[in-house]
């Protein structure tokens, strides 16, 4: 089927408004909050699961793929579609279905902005919990897709300990359920191995959510050291003690200066670098837990632990971490935000392994990041248009990311493979171990209609796809 | 038991991969290794990754049904096999492979007891809070596989809230990993996950990775009565629109006090365990008001909460026909639960005990018989039955324990939310000869 019929089917299907095939408008869908780049061949805009169940079949029939897409503020290039296919918007499900306060769950279309949600259940005391950086404006559907984390995931962990249920539609269009209000129901915990899955096994077209308490009373406090050695081993001192921030983020020194050029946060233009570490409870446990906090930092040769006074410091001082990226944005023309993690224990040395890559090509790097959880955020300045130097960055990223690996840790804590990462997922994983994700993909999605591309290597697997693709029938049977 | 194959050819062809003294079938050995009641052909126990896949890989090619286990201590959940060829034993497959305390992390081999991952994190003031029955005695594939929990889920959640990283073979003999041994990781598909729970379906764990928590300083358990199972709820309620943070919140009926040594009591019970200085802990015995009627701590905390966990052999030891259900159901559904347990036992001549974690829905219904005839299969069944049938949306109950004989007669693993097609494809996908467990799941 050409796209020009594809498109008038899917007026049919979701109204003449919610279709896009025009250049000029496909542009718009062409990227994400990434580097990657690649102009779809159709957009969409369902309003109801049926619509979603009906596209896919569509989809299907016309072996068009078919990439779901939230508020598109990915960085892993996970909404980008690669082969001219259908990107699939939620902005028009974006409903909170229901709110259960006695039960601390809501059920809401993936299009609902993350804050939204916790907007509309604060007054009562509540919220929901993961805070990735882009939480005004992504999506929980995208939360769910990448299993997206945030500062404040230190304590309470990332999505998908706060999903307990999903609406999906299937490869073949059929709509199931997994999951629901009460945690581990009999049978597979489906749910949890949806989360994360990227939109390659199917499209989560309603989400059930736990809410979480607001804590009665919290603080913020800013660890001014010297060297970024100090802060380093800070980290590592805290999580030894047994005290547990509810959030523990590390700026460098010259992160910091250039944050604080353009948000006057208040870090100490001539530090080595600050950790920005938050504690909550019952307020007769603020004050032993800062105590805690600021031996243990005294102990690290901290310069200074300063404490917010109010709700406006605390702000600012949040400010300044949750800004940052704007901040580098006025001073490169481009700049790239890698992700990996490493053994808490493994901080120090990895940053200053990062620092010395740095040097060797050549390249700006910055560090900010959750350092609670060994989530590192390397910061790498360059020029686009500069193809040797995108290349020598590209390289960089790369040694990164085999060290991370090479030490215990990951390619990725929170932004996810996409089609960023997915010839890097043999760092961390054997072939073997790669054919059996692979199969699982397979099964679930066979006929490769649903997000194809991404997560797993381009290289994998083929005899096993053509094996599924002659019998695709069988597969939900 | 008839088999397909020869016993002595199945232990023979193991013997190959693993050495005679690992592939057994002598009868002491098979009797040990009994399935809820069914002796397998052979008990093997490999050791190492690779010698499990090739064991897998034989057993697939020669369509031999294996069930794993560890220290056996939910085997009798499930429906009875059929037929069992082979029992895998992770006996062989110890140790603590990692443990770096400044991280928090921890990764060990599936056959490794609990008891040796509790005394070495003692060591650093360190836990995995897994408080399930037993737990000492159970191995980590074990409680994996049955996704065992205990009071302290209430607190720190499930395996799947801080298992991070798995290593385990599919049913045709392949080595999969998911996640690693760092606390945060979206890289490739979520396969604890898909572990946790599985009761040993999708594949054979050999390693599993975990974070770890630092030990509370100090901890204090208050009791609370009530004299009406309204008045617990109520108060329960209460407590979830607090602001009052909790390591382990329980609910006692009367009944179940009975087996919990230390609690019994005429009332409905709120068991509250909460952690922090004495100034944090006057707060909550504030908050707690004059419901309070007792508190525990040190030693005699610890001593109060193993008894809420080993519950449900408590019961079983007691009465061992008695039915044991794990209930999950959204947390407004408490009173829902206690109505259908008190209504299901009395139409059914049964005593319903309920206890559980109160605020999250994650609870455990025992029905002990009445102390009269000894209830016919059709009882348990008509009691699952009426019990679920009185529950909400979204809920299910999974009986644990009854009388073997009654188990042939209704669907054990009850209804679930979770589509069922769904998850024989994921079946499917990872033990295509479907020799992993046959006939014991819900699928």
């Amino acid at each position: 089927m050409r796209l020009s019929d594809v498109a008038k089917q899917l007026r049919k299907i979701v109204g003449r408004d919610a279709v896009l095939d025009r250049a000029e408008d496909l542009m718009l869908y062409e990227y994400d909050a990434g580097v990657a780049r690649s102009t779809p061949g159709l957009v969409v805009f369902p309003q109801t699961t049926e619509h979603v169940s009906r596209i896919v079949k569509l989809a299907a029939e016309a072996q068009v793929s078919i990439v779901p897409r939230g508020a598109g503020t990915g960085l892993s290039g996970g909404s980008i579609s690669r082969d001219r296919g259908m990107v699939l918007v939620f902005s028009r499900m974006n409903k909170i279905l229901e709110l259960d306060l006695p039960s601390l769950r809501a059920v809401v279309q993936p299009g609902v902005v993350n804050l939204d949600l916790s907007a509309a259940v604060n007054r009562e005391g509540y919220y929901f919990a993961p805070d990735p950086a882009s939480q005004r404006s992504c999506t929980i559907g995208g939360n769910v897709a990448e299993n997206s984390g945030g500062p404040h995931t230190l304590a309470y962990g990332v999505t998908v300990n706060h999903v307990t249920g999903l609406e999906i539609v299937l490869s073949d269009g059929r709509i199931a359920n997994v999951g629901g209000k009460a945690l581990d129901p009999a049978g597979y915990d489906l749910t949890g191995f949806l989360v994360g899955s990227e939109g390659t096994l199917g499209i989560v077209t309603a989400i059930t959510v736990k809410l979480t308490r607001v804590s009665e009373a919290v603080s913020t406090m800013l660890g001014i050291f010297d060297t970024v050695d100090d802060a380093a081993n800070t980290v590592v001192a805290l999580t030894a003690a047994g005290i547990t921030p509810t959030a523990l983020e590390m700026l460098d020194g010259w992160t910091l200066r250039t944050v604080e050029e353009a948000t006057h946060a208040g870090y100490p233009l001539d530090s080595g670098a600050v950790l920005l570490i938050e504690v909550e409870g019952l307020r007769e446990s603020i004050p032993e837990q800062e105590e805690a906090v600021r031996q243990v930092c005294k102990k690290q040769k901290a310069r200074e632990v300063r404490v917010a006074k109010n709700e406006k410091e605390r702000a600012l001082l949040w400010a300044g971490r949750k800004n940052a990226f704007a901040a580098i944005g006025r001073i490169s023309p481009s700049y790239y935000t890698q992700d990996g993690v490493v053994p808490r224990t493994m901080i120090p040395a990895t940053l200053r392994h990062i620092d010395q890559l740095g040097k060797k090509y050549g390249i700006q790097v910055g560090n900010i990041f959750h350092a609670g959880d060994g989530n590192l955020h390397p910061i790498i300045l360059y020029d686009l248009r500069d193809q040797e130097q995108t290349d020598r960055v590209h390289q960089l990223c790369h040694e990164i990311l085999e060290w991370c690996v090479k030490v215990g840790g990951s390619i990725t804590g929170e932004h996810g493979v996409g089609l960023e990462k997915q010839n890097m997922m043999g760092l961390m994983f054997t072939q073997e171990e790669l054919e059996v994700m692979e199969r699982l993909r397979v099964a679930l999605n066979p006929s490769s209609v649903l997000n194809p591309q991404k997560i797993l290597p381009t290289t994998l697997g083929c005899g096993e796809v053509r094996i599924a693709r002659s019998k695709p029938a069988e597969a939900h049977a | 038991m008839s088999s397909a194959t020869p016993a002595a050819t199945i232990t023979a062809e193991l013997a190959a991969i693993v050495g005679e003294s690992n592939a057994l079938d002598q009868e002491a050995a098979l009797k040990a290794a009994a399935i809820d009641g069914v002796l397998p052909a052979a008990v093997v126990s490999p050791g190492s990754a690779e010698e499990v896949a090739a064991v897998l890989r034989l057993a697939n090619s020669r369509q031999w049904s294996v069930v794993s286990a560890g220290a056996f201590g939910d085997q009798s959940t499930g429906f009875p096999p059929e037929r069992v060829d082979v029992v895998l034993n992770t006996r062989r497959l110890t140790g603590i492979e990692h443990y770096d305390p400044g991280d928090l992390t921890m990764g060990v081999a599936a056959g490794t007891r609990l008891s040796e991952i509790f005394q070495r994190l003692g060591e650093h003031r360190q836990m995995l809070p897994i408080d399930c029955a037993q737990a000492a005695g159970r191995t980590v594939g074990g409680v994996m596989a049955a996704a065992s929990s205990g009071p302290l889920k209430h607190g720190f959640g499930g395996l799947r809230e801080f298992c991070i990283g798995v290593k385990f073979v599919t049913g045709d003999g392949k080595l999969a990993r998911g996640g690693g041994r760092v606390v945060k990781n979206v890289a490739g598909y979520d396969l604890m996950k898909l572990m946790i729970g599985s009761w040993g379906t999708l594949g054979v764990m050999v390693e599993a990775n975990f974070k770890v928590f630092p030990k509370p300083r100090q901890t204090r358990t208050f009791i609370l009565d009530f004299l009406l199972s309204g008045g617990a709820v109520q108060f329960r309620d209460r407590l979830m629109k607090s602001a009052l943070p909790f390591l382990c919140a329980d609910i006692l009926s009367p009944r179940a006090s009975e087996y919990v040594p230390g609690m019994q009591s005429q009332n409905w019970r709120l068991l509250l365990r909460a952690a922090g200085s004495d100034t944090v802990l006057a707060r909550y015995r504030t908050e707690l008001g004059h419901y309070i009627v007792g508190d525990f701590e040190g030693t005699d905390e610890e001593r109060l909460w193993g008894a809420v966990s080993d519950f449900q052999e408590t019961v079983l030891a007691r009465h061992h026909n008695a039915m044991v259900m794990q209930v999950s159901v959204p947390p407004e559904s408490l009173g829902a639960v206690i109505g259908s347990a008190e209504r299901a036992g009395i139409e059914n001549n049964f005593l319903p005990a309920v206890l559980g974690r109160c605020n999250i829905g994650s609870l455990l219904v025992a029905l002990v018989p009445l102390a009269v005839d000894p209830p016919a299969a059709i009882q348990y069944v008509n009691a699952a039955s009426a019990f679920r049938a009185g529950l909400t949306k979204d809920s299910s109950a999974i009986v644990m324990r009854c009388p073997r004989e009654a188990k042939g007669h209704f669907n054990v693993w009850g209804d679930t939310p979770t589509d069922l097609g769904l998850m024989r494809t994921v079946k499917q996908a990872l033990d295509p000869g479907g020799i992993l467990d046959r006939g014991r799941f819900l699928l």
